[in-house]
């Protein structure tokens, strides 16, 4: 057993304070460190960080208790597996994988061994929709595993590893590049030039490109940068949203390695618009392997005076701090993400105020994707017109697409703004697809009647997530996984949120059992109506999306099912 | 008399500021987006300017403000906004990033209102 001793976690906190400062938003790079160091957070740890950062216990435990990568309890094996369990995992052939993993541990999902070698559990989307099955065991990645695979796998658990090779960068396929891919802009390039023009030059050739979020959401960039920087505050902070956990989404993981470089400048270009000297990363607690080459690459910026002070002597200050979430989708949500670094559950907070006014820690912030940085820096160095070359009126430029599910291509793609669903399925090879799911679990379920409808904010909008669902796929499995993913990662906060999903799911369950009447059916699609517009946040307004239209469009494949037997 | 150009999106409130401008004399103008005001500027030169800050897009009398400033307009700009009240934020005129000649907070009296213009436009 082991034993804690209370002094000497002190001292440990003590030097972590000096590493990550004295106040609250110290709190989750504290708790990553100690937990990675006793392999969870016991009681005399969580008081001891409380006491050292001058907050209640209480609100250490509740901000442990909201993250799933925290854990209070010692109950875990030395190695936690974690399978992928969201759709394209699902649709690579997950379920034979974890039956097989059972199988060779004698354990079942949620259980640990009885030596307490091994603990079985699911998780959420890890970002590896494209080598599905993916799975983690602790901090460590495993890609298109096979039922085959895993007993080899489980065996070089047991010699730690010794005989195994780790990729230390997770290959991507790219399928297609075009004008962000292709660009042959270098570090540093793009940031040069932006310091030559103007801030109110910079901010009009953004509007100019037409340059929206490429999160998601679509908010025109340069208006989100014009009210950060027309706003009086001492203090103001630029954040980079790494916190890719959309299902289905992973060309940020492609990004942050590729365009790490473009991705800083653009943070860099953002501050001295903004006239912010600060700037975080917040990176998904999934990428935990890409920390060193992030960290790497900030101290070879400082070293060549494109970070830290006087930026290319230039008399900008501005250095960025690399932040990382702990398992929490909400976190994507700018103002859940902005509690999340100020050492909070991630909780999205009632807008207005918009972080560009009342952002971290009160003051104005401004919060966008890597894809949107990559963007700027491209913007600065080549011009709005080489931008907006592409796409349609209100959507410009051409956007990174993660492709996954049943197609003969999975990967990453650069399409312009203003193709058509049928174009894409072409070039991704999966033109006998039953429907597509755009946008990840928070899209629209696009059945085959409706291919012909473009990727644009003016029609279907995506962050950057398809996910293609192949002839015998069953969409109330899709449905259902769907469901579950908004239960799992639903903040609780909001009732038509955390109530409406419950109620959703429930009426999957009684579609699967066949006893489901189709004015009950009515009567959800209410409530998922309801929920669009009640809800707190994205998140909740987004959640019954996929359900509703599968409901519209698949109707008869749902209703009036003989139950699968056991 | 001075020519004064009242760009916002707010009918009532454009309406409002007009009788209180004409009741003194003013020839007023009127636009109710940054792309018809930058027109009628273009086309009536106006002594003065009378910008709202969130019209179709939040930052259309920042973006507009900075556009006279590159094309060195000689019109005094007031901007004339609640954009503090709507978004909790402070803001005021600066050279660079708001450059208008004064920032006055929504709602105005009237002869505060006919104090500043005058003011401004004395200046």
């Amino acid at each position: 057993m082991q034993i804690i001793e209370r002094e000497k976690v002190k001292a440990e906190i003590a030097d972590l304070k000096k590493e990550y400062g004295n106040n609250r938003s110290a709190l989750l790079p504290i708790l990553h460190k100690l937990q990675k160091k006793y392999d969870y957070l016991p009681d005399v740890v969580m008081q001891e960080t409380a006491h050292a950062l001058d907050i209640h216990p209480v609100e250490v435990e509740e901000v442990v208790s909201f993250y799933s990568f925290f854990q209070t309890e010692n109950k875990k094996g030395k190695y936690v597996i974690r399978l992928c369990q969201t759709i394209s995992c699902e649709l690579a052939g997950k379920k034979n994988v974890a039956r097989q993993l059972e199988n060779e541990l004698g354990i079942e999902f949620g259980e640990t061994t009885e030596d307490g070698m091994f603990t079985l559990e699911y998780t959420n989307c890890m970002g590896m929709c494209d080598r599905g099955p993916a799975m983690m065991i602790n901090d460590r990645l495993f890609q298109k595993v096979t039922p085959a695979k895993v007993s080899k796998i489980i065996a070089d658990c047991r010699k730690n590893f010794i005989e195994t090779d780790f990729p230390e960068i997770i290959p991507s396929n790219i399928e297609m590049t075009g004008n962000i891919l292709e660009n042959d802009i270098t570090e540093g390039e793009g940031l040069k030039a932006a310091l030559e023009m103007s801030r109110p030059d910079i901010l009009s050739e953004i509007k100019e490109s037409g340059l929206r979020g490429r999160g998601g959401a679509g908010f025109p960039t340069s208006v989100k940068w014009q009210l950060t920087a027309a706003a009086k505050s001492g203090q103001k902070y630029v954040v980079c949203n790494a916190d890719e956990g959309e299902p289905g989404t992973f060309k940020d993981r492609y990004l942050l390695y590729r365009d790490t470089g473009k991705f800083l400048d653009g943070m860099t270009i953002a501050a001295y618009v903004l006239g912010a000297n600060k700037g975080y990363i917040y990176l998904r607690g999934e990428y935990l392997y890409m920390t060193n080459y992030i960290q790497e690459a900030l101290e070879k910026r400082r070293e060549n005076n494109l970070l830290g002070e006087n930026i290319l002597d230039e008399g900008l200050d501005f250095d960025i701090e690399l932040r990382m979430g702990a398992g929490a989708y909400v976190c994507g949500e700018e103002t859940a993400l902005i509690e999340s670094l100020e050492g909070n559950r991630g909780e999205a907070r009632n807008k207005p105020p918009f972080p560009t006014d009342v952002g971290l820690n009160e003051n104005p912030t401004t919060v966008n994707n890597v894809e949107t940085f990559v963007d700027a820096t491209l913007i600065c160095a080549k011009g709005a017109d080489w931008f907006n070359k592409y796409g349609t009126e209100k959507s410009s430029g051409t956007k990174l697409f993660s492709v996954s599910g049943d197609c003969d291509r999975p990967g990453i793609y650069e399409f312009p703004y203003g193709i058509s669903v049928r174009e894409v399925l072409k070039k991704v090879g999966a033109e006998n697809a039953k429907a597509v799911q755009i946008g990840g679990a928070s899209g629209s379920c696009i059945p085959t009647s409706e291919f012909h409808r473009e990727i644009s904010y003016e029609d279907i909008p995506s962050g950057g997530s398809i996910i293609v669902f192949g002839r015998d796929t069953d969409m109330l499995k899709v449905a259902k996984n769907f469901m579950e993913f908004f239960i799992e990662e639903s903040c609780g906060q909001c009732t038509p949120c955390r109530e409406g999903n419950q109620k959703l799911l429930e009426g999957i369950e009684m579609l699967e059992e066949g006893r489901c009447p189709s004015s009950y059916l009515d009567e959800l699609v209410e409530l998922g109506e309801t929920m669009q517009v009640a809800s707190k946040c994205g998140l909740g307004q987004s959640s019954p999306n996929a359900f509703l239209d599968i409901i519209e469009n698949f109707k008869s494949e749902l209703l009036g099912r003989v139950p699968e037997k056991a | 008399m001075a020519k004064i150009l009242i760009v916002d999106d707010d009918y009532d409130f454009v309406s409002g500021v007009k009788t209180v401008l004409e009741s003194a004399d003013y020839e007023v103008l009127t636009a109710y987006s940054r792309q018809e005001g930058m027109e009628i500027f273009e086309e009536i030169k106006p002594d003065l300017i009378i910008l709202d800050v969130m019209m179709d897009e939040p930052d259309d009398g920042f973006t507009m403000a900075q556009d006279l400033k590159r094309e060195h307009a000689k019109a005094a700009i007031m901007m004339l906004s609640s954009v503090g009240k709507v978004t909790g934020m402070d803001y005021d005129k600066d050279e660079e990033m708001v450059p208008v000649d004064a920032f006055e907070e929504k709602p105005i009296m009237p002869n505060e209102l006919l104090n500043k213009v005058k003011n401004l436009l004395n200046n």
